[in-house]
């Protein structure tokens, strides 16, 4: 009898941290209206290749990236407070198992980390979260299905030869000005 | 009959004491294993918590410069498919397979060097660390020192503390692993890892 107590006080646990677990999703769509936020979709296009001269794997690894989205908090006399705690929010819903980290850095005033959401060979999200006290903060999360270190490197090549369409991310330069 | 009855009733309630005193004496069984879950769960818990290194305080301090690279990226980096025809890179994809994580933290501030001095003096006494060697010159103070694991090359961790002379930084660095001590020197040629040169010569006077 007590043992079943247990299971079902444990499932309702379960039950109860999955549905109350913040995940990086969430968080960006409360955050896109923001007005303390820049928020922006990137899709493949931005990297303006040529796709007849890709090599197969190299298309491959293409198909593989669904798309980017970046989330930065701009910083400004008014906000610093707000900078804390959505900084602080961030750093909690990366600490969830399901976002592995790769790599961190981090010198006191500003850091940046990468993680990854998936297995080894599966891959479903890349997250850099990079944070700067003067600045402000960039989450950003790269999609897709299925990538792999292998694809990711191919894409690096990629990246060589492309002429990045840098309209696409005019909305970010705001952040640096 | 009706004695009988008394009878039958005192038994019932013999009965129900004995059930009674069951379900206490399972309770507080249940208790008992319920404190024992706790105390593994939190015991579990917190040593993930503050098992991770003495180091972890220095991470993200204002004045501290860190960089910790975790297994998973070794893991995944090993996983890509190079071109693994050139030996360096062969040589360098083996090291990394057998890599578990990388830890440095360099300060220049003077407050913080002692801080981390007396860290790492308590970590060389307590983690079972063999001095490798040690080196000072110009006011810098250089230790490196290893963990051995099956035989005398193979090393389990890597450990280096240079104490910086006056304006120069303070380095922390901790590499876990099971490795051999020569394949290092393939690391500190591809990555740009903060005394790399003392390892060298390190790593070259043991062959």
């Amino acid at each position: 009898m007590i043992k079943r107590y247990a299971a079902a006080l444990l499932v309702s646990l379960f039950l109860v941290s999955c549905n109350s677990k913040p995940s990086l999703q969430k968080y960006f769509v409360e955050n896109t209206e923001n007005k303390n936020f820049i928020a922006l979709d990137v899709s493949p296009t931005i990297l303006n290749v040529d796709k007849t001269k890709l090599s197969s794997a190299q298309s491959d690894a293409l198909k593989s990236f669904d798309k980017m989205n970046v989330l930065a908090f701009k910083l400004n006399d008014k906000n610093k407070a707000e900078f804390e705690t959505e900084r602080a929010k961030i750093n909690l819903i990366l600490k969830d198992e399901k976002y592995q980290q790769l790599m961190k850095f981090g010198s006191g005033k500003e850091g940046a980390s990468v993680s990854f959401v998936g297995t080894d060979e599966h891959i479903e999200e890349f997250v850099f979260f990079a944070n700067k006290k003067e600045n402000g903060f960039a989450v950003v999360r790269i999609l897709g299905k299925d990538m792999n270190p292998t694809s990711i490197m191919t894409m690096m090549s990629v990246l060589q030869q492309s002429k990045i369409d840098l309209e696409q991310l005019e909305p970010l330069q705001k952040l640096i000005k | 009959m009706a004695w009988m009855e008394n009878k039958k009733n005192n038994l019932k309630q013999n009965v129900k004491m004995k059930t009674i005193n069951n379900t206490i004496k399972m309770t507080s069984t249940f208790n008992t294993t319920k404190k024992l879950m706790l105390t593994l769960v939190f015991t579990l818990v917190s040593s993930t918590f503050f098992a991770q290194s003495i180091f972890d305080k220095f991470d993200g301090q204002e004045g501290v410069t860190s960089i910790i690279v975790n297994n998973k990226m070794f893991d995944l980096m090993s996983k890509v498919k190079m071109d693994a025809s050139d030996k360096e890179t062969q040589q360098y994809l083996s090291l990394i397979k057998k890599l578990d994580d990388l830890k440095v933290f360099t300060t220049k501030s003077a407050r913080l060097e002692n801080e981390m001095k007396a860290v790492a003096d308590k970590y060389i006494k307590t983690a079972g660390l063999e001095e490798l060697m040690r080196v000072s010159e110009d006011g810098r103070n250089i230790k490196i020192l290893v963990k051995s694991g099956a035989n005398d090359t193979q090393i389990k961790e890597l450990f280096m503390f240079i104490e910086g002379a006056k304006n120069d930084e303070t380095v922390l660095m901790s590499l876990k692993g099971n490795f051999d001590l020569n394949e290092i020197a393939v690391l500190t040629n591809k990555m740009k890892i903060p005394g790399g040169e003392d390892l060298k010569r390190a790593t070259k006077g043991r062959k």
